[in-house]
């Protein structure tokens, strides 16, 4: 299934990421401890915790002695010291990471999920009214920003109609039970969410819906429907997984969108994720979370294409024979 | 038991099938044959039921009008009770599903049965088609065309269907594949239904016992395989005949002039007839049935011009001709070969009245011809083997092409002229002052026969009677003047009796040949089979002598 060359170019990628990260602050003019902390932390900064950040950091060794200390740091799980948190940057990133991931991941779902439904429906009913309605609809969705889609959620459902959660992930301190914590938690998701998904439709549902219209004019269909086959299964079974192989591609080159969507997203409704942090981090200048946020970013990236181009060998057989 | 009764769809108001009628008997073969764009794949989707446009009239199969069931009852007959297998390989097959898979739905689609048996008879289905284990395994980019073409066929075949059609089914396919896969269409056909759509008249003859021709969305010609292809009766099904060579194929191909065109008044083929008459663009043809075989057409097809009846002509004790019957159709060349001294000049001669005839009768268009007058000179003319001698050196170019027009339409100069013009112009040559000026002594010998064509076409006839036309010529303007007398052939319809001893001419122009010895006809057939397999040994002579001209002198 997955051959060498394949994974050379993934491991490859991920060495790029790798000594640009370790690069990048180490290329700035100047002190790279100034770099990574900033004028101000400078200037608070006594000799002592110099030289203890001076050694922590390697930068008593030759450059080529630093790369091999900052690899092994990262193989045992230290991403660096967040000055502005007072705690490892792996510790902040945890944190995070997982409701970030929770609502991407989910948001990516949905949006290529409902998306290639709408899509194929309304491809299959090119011209009609249900048709026409969607296409128009999300024409006017898709012109809005993400983050503009979800204040108008938060106006509406948050403010005026008061059915969810204005901020945060769940409510502190209520100690309760696991199901009424889980309703609270998709409470909380639910406006993020959906307009994370909203942003995101438009895309996957053009895209499915395009497909579907020239797949229907394939030959393949005419057999499909020569056999007798019912129309749900010429949508599903024949039309249908055929639209399925470009809304997968594209669902993988979406994700860096939906991350940098995520970033507004979390900062509207204050969602404590990647982005939030992120945000915060700018604030502060806090150097070393912003590149540890950075190298969670792309080695996510880089994990979810890996996994799409493993589920498109599965869904497309000609990918498999061509390698 | 499937009966087509005036069928008609339209796609967004525009008829594409006009008034179809046909009925099928089961284990009757038919194909459809005719170019692309008659309607031949729609007459297929109509029959599943899926086809885009609007349809009228009916189809009665199992005593139910197809046409009239809901889309959920039809959807239960597809792929059951008929089936049908589509053009072009590439795309038929879903790129996404193994062949196996494939056929399996087509079964489980119908079937209650468990996926282990389905998938069972799926497999058989693909080894009786020609996939082994391994093929049938495959997905479609990994078979090819041929491959493809059987898990389609094995696809259609699954629920054993009363009807089956194929449309284009070996199109796209090399010579031998197609040999494999029409030898498997017949095997497997069995006692179903079989409509085999194509525009390969090889693959119609090899499969089908039946034949219908579909131009402009109507059925214009219909009967079994053989006589159709043998004899046809409408100038369309001649002109895909004559399209499609194969290797017992002597004359150079001729196509049909024109392009089918949608909207036409009248006969839908009238704009591309060579034999039209104004009532062909007035009023559709009725199809007319006669022994077996139906034909729609004004003219009753193609038209018999020239009809000769046990004709003989005698001088003294020497009978030149005789009794010799003959007969030369619109538009197609008959060529007729003997030595000399055979009586074949002499038959031209009596035949345009030169001569006057000492027994038999003529029939032009039909009708009995008792006197040469202006009628017959208009329709019928003559051009000589040596065109020197035959233009009078008295007469410039332009009074000698004229001369015919002056004795049958005397009156306006003018538009005479311009006739001459265009005359001139058809067999390519100038039609300036200074050439209508010149004398023949002026003139070269391809100039002079060409002169010689202008003034026999100048009455525009239906059949021009060509006297050894280019045995006074050079090889190379021979090959020009025999070009220019086809071209006219293909354009305009021209009925060419050819007389010529040179069998290896005949044999690249005529359509049919007639041997003729001592005054009688000994043979006659198509070209290439009368050449191909001679059953006279005077005719084989000839073709022995012809082969060639050493070995004819050694022997």
């Amino acid at each position: 299934m997955i051959n060498r060359g394949y994974c050379i170019n993934y491991l490859l990628a991920l060495m790029v990421i790798l000594t640009l990260n370790f690069m990048l602050p180490r290329l700035m003019p100047g002190d790279p401890l100034q770099a990574i902390y900033g004028d101000e932390a400078m200037i608070a900064m006594t000799p002592e915790l110099k030289e203890e950040l001076i050694s922590r950091y390697s930068l008593d060794l030759t450059q080529a002695g630093q790369f091999r200390a900052y690899i092994g740091s990262l193989l045992r799980g230290d991403l660096g010291y967040s000055y502005y948190y007072n705690v490892p940057v792996a510790a902040v990133l945890l944190g995070s990471f997982p409701w970030t991931a929770l609502l991407v991941g989910l948001a990516l779902c949905i949006s290529t999920g409902l998306g290639l439904f709408l899509g194929i429906e309304s491809g299959y009913r090119r011209g009609r009214t249900v048709d026409r309605l969607l296409l128009g609809g999300f024409m006017w969705i898709s012109g809005l920003p993400d983050f503009f889609v979800g204040m108008l959620l938060l106006l509406i459902f948050g403010v005026t109609l008061g059915l969810v959660p204005l901020a945060g992930a769940v409510t502190p301190y209520t100690g309760q039970g696991w199901a009424p914590a889980l309703i609270d938690g998709l409470r909380h998701l639910a406006l993020p969410l959906a307009s994370l998904v909203l942003a995101r439709l438009t895309a996957t549902y053009l895209l499915a819906r395009n497909t579907m219209i020239t797949t229907m004019g394939e030959p393949f269909i005419m057999t499909a429907r020569s056999k007798g086959c019912s129309g749900p299964a010429v949508r599903y079974r024949h039309a249908g997984r055929n639209s399925l192989l470009p809304v997968v591609t594209a669902a993988g080159l979406q994700l860096s969108h939906l991350i940098t969507g995520a970033l507004f997203v979390e900062i509207v409704f204050s969602y404590p994720g990647m982005g939030a942090l992120m945000y915060n981090a700018l604030l502060t200048r806090d150097y070393p979370l912003l590149q540890g946020i950075l190298l969670l970013s792309a080695v996510t990236v880089l994990t979810v294409n890996l996994l799409v181009d493993l589920l498109y060998k599965r869904i497309d057989p000609r990918v498999a024979y061509a390698h | 038991m499937l009966d087509i009764r005036g069928l008609t769809v339209r796609y967004s108001g525009l008829p594409v099938l006009k008034d179809i009628n046909l009925t099928l008997e089961k284990g009757e073969s038919l194909s459809i044959i005719g170019e692309s764009g008659a309607g031949k794949t729609t007459l297929g989707l109509s029959v599943m039921g899926l086809v885009e446009g609007c349809c009228e009239g009916e189809i009665l199969f199992q005593g139910k009008n197809l046409l009239s069931l809901k889309e959920e009852e039809i959807r239960r007959l597809r792929g059951r009770e008929m089936a049908m297998v589509f053009q072009g390989v590439e795309g038929a097959l879903h790129p996404l599903y193994t062949a196996l898979d494939q056929v399996a739905e087509a079964i489980a689609v119908h079937s209650r049965k468990d996926a282990g048996s389905i998938r069972k008879k799926a497999l058989g289905l693909l080894l009786s088609a020609g996939l082994d284990e391994t093929t049938a395994c495959f997905y479609p980019h990994q078979l090819s065309g041929g491959l493809k073409q059987r898990a389609l066929i094995a696809m259609a075949l699954a629920n054993s269907p009363e009807i089956l059609i194929l449309d284009e089914p070996t199109a796209s396919l090399d010579a031998g594949t197609k040999a494999e896969i029409l030898a498997l269409l017949n095997k497997l056909a069995g006692d179903r239904i079989t409509i085999m759509i194509t525009h390969d008249i090889h693959s119609a003859a090899y499969f089908s016992d039946r034949v219908a021709v579909l131009y402009g969305g109507r059925l214009i010609e219909q009967g079994p395989t053989g006589e159709v292809f043998k004899s046809p009766l409408h100038p369309y099904t001649r002109g895909l005949i004559r399209s499609c060579p194969d290797l017992s194929t002597t004359k150079d191909l001729q196509g049909i002039p024109g392009r089918m065109m949608p909207g036409v008044t009248g006969c839908s083929f009238h704009p591309r007839c060579t034999q039209r008459i104004h009532l062909c663009s007035l009023d559709i043809p009725e199809p007319v049935v006669t022994g077996g075989r139906l034909v729609a057409c004004h003219r009753g097809g193609i038209v018999p011009l020239l009809e000769i009846k046990k004709l003989s002509k005698i001088f003294g004790k020497v009978k030149a001709v005789r009794e010799v019957d003959l007969t030369l159709y619109q538009g197609e060349t008959l060529a007729l070969v003997g030595e000399s001294g055979s009586g074949k000049t002499t038959l031209a001669r009596t035949v345009m009245g030169l001569l006057k005839e000492d027994g038999g009768e003529f029939c032009l268009e039909g009708a009995n011809i008792s006197k040469r007058d202006a009628f017959f000179y208009q329709r019928v003319q003559m051009i000589f083997q040596n065109p020197m001698e035959s233009i009078s050196h008295r007469m410039n170019v332009l009074q000698a092409v004229r001369e015919p027009l002056d004795i049958n339409r005397p009156g306006d100069e003018e538009a005479n002229n311009h006739l001459v013009r265009k005359a001139l112009d058809e067999v390519e040559l100038p039609g300036d002052q200074y050439f209508l000026n010149k004398y023949p002594h002026h003139l070269s010998g391809g100039e002079a026969q060409r002169v010689a064509i202008a003034r026999a076409l100048v009455l525009e006839p239906r059949v021009l009677i060509a006297d050894e036309p280019t045995s006074a010529l050079d090889a190379s303007i021979q090959a020009k003047i025999i070009k220019l007398m086809l071209s006219l052939q293909e354009k305009r319809g021209l009925a060419i009796l050819l007389i010529t001893h040179d069998i290896a001419l005949a044999r690249k122009v005529s359509d049919r040949m007639a041997v003729m010895l001592k005054g009688s006809i000994v043979e006659e057939g198509p070209a290439g089979k009368l050449l191909g397999s001679p059953r006279h040994q005077y005719t084989r002579l000839l073709v022995n002598q012809s082969e060639s001209p050493a070995k004819s002198m050694i022997l």
